[in-house]
């Protein structure tokens, strides 16, 4: 029987990538994302809006009913970019529930019915603004500051109980339709890493159960210069990205 | 002469937060915010102290019912907002049900960033100060995921908002140490022996007013902090 993969946003970007490198690897690959699948894809997709309650729970119902799954990757993240004070406070809440509340409470609900397999591998795709801050885009930042103190707050007992590893991965920005969305105009794609690229060295780091994974040399330095200098590096995001948002983006 | 300032503190019926109401209302006008029924608030808070009711596991309403708070009582601006309320359970394993992790995040991490969003136009007003009160387990903490997940959440939120509000609001996370208050017992926690090291609720909330006055952020509150420097426990907003 093949190993059992879940990924979370995976209809596009890097949740995409990794759900096509799990399947490539021979893992049934389990699906889950706001929007449908095409027909022809490999994998059980469940249609479910992690900002919905009552479809988070029912998802847990469904998954609850099957096998443990042997690698686990929380992927999905909505943004919400603009001035904090001028963002419909719907969509903030909108971002802390599925960057945040729901990646938790469904890892915890698997946990809790012994649905994640002795030995398996976690994934919390959490963002490289958790070294600064992320001027622009606070209730992002805030929930994927939150997704990885969590991932880093259950890694020991869980690796102890169950020989579970949980990494945090921290990707800067990729060349995805997410970026483009919610980067200030005029900010070149052409440098952002391929999510393929990012989906290969996290899923590599998430193997061997790193704790920690900065996919790429840029991610590697930024993250130093923001431990080293938090807030000089959270000035400079300001300048480069809130000082030429133009415009709110809610979703 | 210090000013008297215009102070909204949330979590202000227990702990910390009513301990800094106790502090702080004789020199200031004070609005607190809690869940508590107004009657049962009215004999736990100083003659005098607002009081509004809102609930935090209900985020949007909670930061709604503060705005109508400070229109009704005719407050055109706010020198400061402390935002301390704060829910926590302990668990084993750190496997925690989905209800804790739900009413956790709404509580501690929702809720302050709808309320922060809702008082903008009044702190920046008066040049006013927002301190988010997180905790010293916002690193992470096995016995409380969520909780220290929430309180990491507030650090972001915190380095976030510093940059956007420069020169308008004051931005600062607070983390507080091991406190003396009830929230231990409500988390179902036991410090045992330990617990002789916790600090007073008075004293946090006099190192509290400190970080207030200084703005500094983010700034651990330990007891560390308070045995090596009296100033630390003697400084005033003004």
């Amino acid at each position: 029987m093949s190993k059992r993969a879940c990924v979370t946003g995976a209809y596009q970007g890097l949740g995409r990538a990794i759900a096509q490198q799990l399947h490539d690897q021979g893992y049934a690959v389990t699906t889950i994302d706001r929007s449908r699948m095409d027909v022809d894809t490999p994998f059980d997709h469940h249609t479910t809006d992690l900002a919905n309650r009552a479809q988070v729970d029912a998802l847990i119902d469904v998954l609850a009913r099957q096998e443990p799954f042997d690698m686990l990757v929380f992927n999905a993240g909505i943004s919400a970019t603009g001035k904090f004070e001028e963002i419909d406070p719907e969509a903030h809440a909108r971002v802390l529930e599925v960057n945040a509340v729901a990646p938790i409470s469904l890892c915890a609900a698997l946990m809790g019915r012994t649905r994640i397999a002795q030995g398996a591998r976690i994934c919390f795709v959490s963002s490289l603004s958790h070294f600064t801050g992320y001027p622009g885009a606070a209730s992002y930042g805030a929930s994927k500051d939150a997704v990885a103190v969590y991932a880093n707050s259950v890694r020991k007992k869980w690796r102890q109980a169950n020989d579970v590893s949980v990494t945090t991965a921290y990707p800067g920005p990729l060349r995805t339709e997410h970026a483009a969305r919610h980067a200030p105009e005029g900010a070149k794609a052409d440098k952002r890493m391929a999510p393929q690229q990012a989906a290969e060295l996290i899923l590599n780091d998430v193997a061997s159960g790193k704790p920690v994974s900065l996919p790429g040399g840029g991610a590697k330095l930024f993250a130093f210069a923001g431990r080293l200098m938090p807030a000089l590096v959270t000035n400079v995001m300001r300048r480069v990205i809130y000082d030429k948002l133009n415009r709110n983006v809610e979703d | 002469m210090s000013k008297r300032r215009k102070i909204v503190i949330t979590g202000a019926t227990a702990g910390i937060g009513l301990a800094l109401v106790q502090r702080l209302h004789a020199r200031h006008d004070i609005m607190a915010v809690g869940r508590k029924p107004s009657e049962e608030a009215a004999d736990l808070l100083p003659e005098g102290t607002r009081y509004v009711r809102a609930d935090h596991a209900d985020p949007a309403g909670c930061a709604q019912a503060i705005a109508q708070g400070l229109l009704k009582a005719g407050w055109l601006k706010l020198d400061n907002a402390v935002l301390n309320a704060g829910i926590g359970q302990v668990v084993d394993d750190a496997i925690e049900p989905v209800d804790l992790v739900r009413q956790t995040l709404d509580t501690n991490l929702t809720a302050p960033v709808l309320i922060a969003r809702a008082l903008f136009p009044w702190l920046s007003k008066a040049n006013g100060t927002l301190t988010l009160v997180g905790s010293v387990a916002h690193k992470g903490q096995a016995l409380f995921p969520t909780y220290a997940a929430s309180k990491a959440g507030l650090n972001g939120l915190a380095r976030a908002l510093r940059a956007e509000w420069a020169g308008s609001v004051t931005v600062q996370a607070v983390h507080p140490g091991p406190t003396k208050t009830e929230m231990h017992a409500k988390a179902g926690y036991d410090p045992g022996r330990a617990g002789a090291l916790f600090i007073g609720a008075d004293k946090m909330a006099a190192m509290l007013e400190s970080a207030m006055a200084n703005g500094r952020s983010p700034q651990s509150l330990a007891f560390v902090r308070a045995w090596s420097s009296v100033s630390q426990m003697t400084a005033r907003l003004r």
